[in-house]
């Protein structure tokens, strides 16, 4: 295979296989993870950016790879850890969020309106009591401006969830591993 | 029809036409013609040097990646000697693509159609079932293998063209040779692409992108107004933002290609630096200690200036070229980063504007590190060139939710006879001890820059050959 993309620390370790045992689905606590990932769908589709934040945690790892398409033996490894199209922790987020409340952020204003659709939530225990692993499918769609046609993104979400309260939780890291080797989209200027 | 001797289209109207000279208006019919498109292919695309790339995305005998050069797909490949080839990715014997994958590394690239396979050089090996001679009598294998464009590494740059006897890049960057030499070609180890490039498609003409990457400053006071407003350009205040001007006072430098940098001095742009009045006192040389250019060290200083001349030195240390862009397609993005934690660090990306018919580019964005640069210092230059430019860039996705709609508005019958205008020039103006060539533009920035790239374009467009 090509190394470059491998051989010189850039490549960030990708989230560790998931060991941990599987929580059942439809049982207690699978629905309240399930809650919390539809919550916060919600959240970013209603552009309500505050709450949105007060579900990161500080030490928040927000990165997204790229995709690539590879042929023979090595077909199958096609993400790109080296570049990515975000790589953020909170403090980032936070700056990429005040830029959108600020008078000028013309990428997002006038605002896209997105739904989030978010399926094939799996969850996992890990070896800490208060954290669990999830894998969420998600299919962005984002209208702009009177334009009718829809962009779409589809992505899969490594998300690790850090219980803060009764029913609450904190997003602690999220890698976001998009489909396209070539986005369809102008700009990522929504969360995923 | 297309009388492309005389560039003129179906309608009779010539390219000339279309760019006025007198008047410094180019029609908007450029934005969204597909006649014209078909002659940029043609014209431009298949005619000048274009950026495919850096050769540390390709280490190793038999590495390649998959680019394109206009609307033409190439394989970039290295072979067992280290050459690097460009090579048409259409199999000569029935037209199919030859190489599917987007990077990889491979002996050799055998079409899956009907098997003819060829060498990381192009060269063809053969077509299988050897004694049956499937490539046939008429043509030797040696003229069988696959188009071969012509390439040169530029600071492990690789560009090509399809203009085998044309200028050479040298000649082709021209007077802007030197400015560019200073971003790409100042350290022993010279630039690593950390990683293949971000791509993506925005919905415009390629030339709404490419004309903005030929040194439009301006639209920084506007368009991304939103650095003042969150405090990182300017001073703190954003209701005197027109009035302060950040980033707009500096020297502009074009040439005749089309090509050009901004040079400006960080106090110019960046809040964190506009308050340091010590700055101005203090000599190149101290310069260079306090405020090392985007993307270099403390560290790094002695081996920097062991490949710049005094007077490229002097440069760097006052007024470090930023942005600017390389015709025909290209943005250069070497700036200064701040960062969230009232630090700053650089950002080095190179992107190309690929076109994808006249109503579409693809945004190819590579980001660089200096190979001798820490792994930290390139974790961190990575973050930050994602977090500014690019896919997600808090700059440039203003950029490409703007371009879509200039091309849109080329499509209207009425829309079309609307022109660009570059009516403001600065005009040529050399400060004293100025070390480089080419045109040199001290002072606001305006339309020079981008005048000249338009100029090129009108050039070769109208071109007899």
């Amino acid at each position: 295979m090509n190394t470059a993309t491998v051989s010189k620390g850039m490549e960030r370790t990708p989230p560790l296989p998931i060991t941990g045992k599987r929580v059942a689905t439809g049982s207690a606590l699978y629905n309240e993870v399930l809650e919390f990932v539809y919550d916060e769908a919600a959240l970013l589709d209603g552009q309500k950016f505050d709450d949105w934040a007060n579900l990161l945690a500080e030490d928040l790892s927000y990165t997204a790879p790229l995709r690539i398409t590879r042929q023979g033996p090595d077909r199958l490894n096609t993400v790109v850890r080296t570049t990515l199209h975000f790589d953020d922790d909170y403090s980032s987020i936070m700056g990429r969020l005040q830029r959108l409340g600020t008078k000028s952020a013309w990428a997002e204003d006038p605002p896209s309106r997105t739904r989030r659709l978010v399926t094939n939530v799996r969850v996992w225990e890990t070896a800490k009591p208060n954290e669990y692993e999830t894998e969420s499918y998600l299919l962005l769609s984002r209208s702009r401006y009177e334009h009718y046609q829809l962009q779409v993104l589809s992505c899969v979400r490594h998300d690790l969830l850090r219980r803060s309260g009764p029913g609450a939780f904190k997003l602690a890291r999220r890698e976001i591993i998009v489909d396209q080797s070539v986005l369809g989209m102008a700009n990522l200027a929504v969360f995923l | 029809m297309l009388n492309e001797s005389k560039a003129t289209l179906s309608d009779g109207t010539t390219i000339d036409e279309l760019i006025n000279v007198q008047t410094r208006e180019v029609s908007m019919r450029l934005l969204s013609d597909h006649e014209i498109y078909k002659l940029e292919m043609e014209r431009i695309f298949a005619k000048t040097w274009l950026l495919l790339g850096h050769e540390t995305e390709i280490p190793n005998a038999g590495d390649f990646v998959v680019r394109d050069m206009g609307e033409d797909q190439v394989i970039v490949s290295r072979d067992r000697k280290g050459d690097v080839h460009v090579l048409l990715n259409v199999c000569p014997h029935r037209g199919m693509r030859v190489c599917m994958a987007e990077i990889g590394n491979a002996p050799m690239h055998r079409c899956v159609y009907h098997g003819w396979a060829f060498r990381p050089d192009g060269s063809f090996i053969g077509a299988p079932i050897e004694r049956e001679q499937m490539h046939g009598n008429i043509f030797t294998k040696d003229q069988l293998g696959l188009r071969k464009a012509r390439v040169q590494l530029y600071g492990g740059l690789i560009f090509a063209t399809w203009n085998i006897n044309g200028p050479s890049l040298e000649d082709f960057l021209g007077d802007s040779k030197f400015y560019f030499d200073l971003l790409f070609c100042r350290t022993d180890g010279g630039l690593e692409a950390l990683g293949p490039p971000q791509r993506f498609i925005v919905p415009a003409n390629w030339k709404a992108a490419a004309e903005q990457s030929a040194s439009d400053g301006f639209h920084t006071l506007t368009l991304h107004r939103s650095l003042m407003e969150t405090g990182q350009y300017g001073r703190a205040s954003a209701d005197d933002i027109y009035a302060n001007a950040p980033a707009m006072y500096g020297v502009d430098i074009s040439c005749r290609q089309g090509h050009s940098l901004r040079c400006i001095p960080a106090e110019q742009t960046f809040t964190m630096f506009m308050t340091m009045e010590e700055l101005k006192k203090l000599s190149p040389e101290q310069r260079l200690e306090v405020l090392p250019p985007p993307g270099i060290s403390k560290e790094m200083l002695p081996e920097m200036k062991r490949h710049m001349s005094p007077a490229g030195l002097k440069l760097m240390a006052k007024a470090p070229p930023q942005v600017g862009g390389m015709f025909p397609n290209v943005l250069v993005l070497f700036i200064y980063a701040p960062r969230t934690d009232g630090k700053y660090s650089g950002a080095l990306a190179l992107h190309s504007y690929v076109p994808r018919g006249p109503d579409h580019v693809e945004f190819t964005n590579w980001i660089f590190a200096e190979k001798s640069a820490s792994p930290e210092m390139k974790r961190d230059m990575m973050a930050n060139a994602v977090r500014q430019a690019g896919t997600s860039g808090t700059i440039e996705q203003d950029d490409s939710d703007t371009w879509p709609h200039m091309s849109r508005n080329a499509r209207g019958a009425i829309g079309r006879q609307q022109t660009l205008k570059y009516g403001a020039l600065l005009g040529e103006k050399k400060p004293e001890d100025w070390p480089g060539g080419g045109y040199v533009y001290d002072g606001f920035t305006k339309d020079d820059t981008q005048w000249n790239w338009w100029l090129y374009y009108r050039e070769l467009m109208t071109a007899k050959s």
